[in-house]
């Protein structure tokens, strides 16, 4: 029996939705170039080593965009699409019958945001 | 427990393999999509390998830019690539059936084009020639 006047209960689903959109736009627009200038190029040498040497990366990484070019590329590579696969897993466990209870959300949001903190950690 | 009777048979409850989604193309297509982000997964990692290394100097760094050129990270790195072709795909064609600002085929180009400019910008950054 549902109690007419009691609140309705807030669903927390638009905050998970928001970062599975966002992490989705970053896959689909940032993520395709990410993998060809640092993984395939480099394999095929069309980048050479010489361009992704150590303190070129580093001064990219840390001090271009005045200093914000680190927390761009963590956030539209590595946390937001963590987010976005979080979202899939979970949902996809419930499709497959293993899970899409709470401890499957716990689990998958929870590693989403430990990793998050770990590579924003990282270029701190 | 309630005992069915066969005169009285209770609501219909269908069962539902857990194979379900291999019946239909749409769903197989589905499943795919959802798949896409283990291959992302796989870049994701490589990705915090080298922050990891970056932090820890030079010597750690080349070791992580010869990890990226053996051939079965190449390998998993370009099914990453091609998944993500993938999702862009149907997330591309999600986008003007959710917000219709203008004719799809011109949203999804324009997304394309999107995709293809940050790429070319990334690409210029991180060879040298930028």
């Amino acid at each position: 029996m549902i109690q007419k006047n009691a609140p309705p209960k807030r669903s927390d689903e638009p905050v998970w939705w928001a970062l599975f959109s966002a992490g989705g736009v970053c896959f689909a627009v940032v993520v395709p170039g990410a993998i060809l200038a640092l993984a395939l190029l480099p394999a095929l040498g069309v980048i050479t080593a010489d361009s992704l040497s150590y303190p070129r990366i580093s001064e990219l990484l840390y001090q271009s965009l005045w200093g914000l070019a680190g927390l761009a590329f963590v956030g539209s590579v590595i946390c937001l699409p963590l987010f976005h696969a979080a979202h899939r897993i979970h949902h996809g466990l419930h499709d497959l019958q293993l899970g899409g209870g709470l401890l499957s959300k716990v689990l998958c949001y929870g590693s989403a945001a430990v990793i998050s903190l770990l590579a924003l950690y990282l270029i701190s | 427990m309630v005992v069915k009777k066969k005169s009285a048979p209770g609501p219909y409850q269908p069962v539902m393999a857990r194979t379900w989604w291999l019946q239909h193309r749409y769903f197989q297509m589905y499943m795919l999509r959802e798949a896409t982000v283990l291959p992302l997964l796989f870049f994701i990692g490589c990705l915090l390998y080298g922050l990891y290394c970056l932090n820890l100097g030079e010597v750690q760094w080349q070791h992580w830019l010869a990890f990226m050129a053996q051939p079965w990270v190449v390998l998993l790195n370009l099914l990453a690539f091609i998944a993500s072709l993938f999702h862009a795909k149907t997330f591309f064609e999600l986008f003007p059936r959710v917000m219709p600002l203008a004719r799809p085929g011109l949203m999804i180009a324009g997304q394309w084009l999107a995709t293809l400019l940050v790429a070319t910008g990334l690409v210029l950054l991180l060879g040298g020639w930028l």
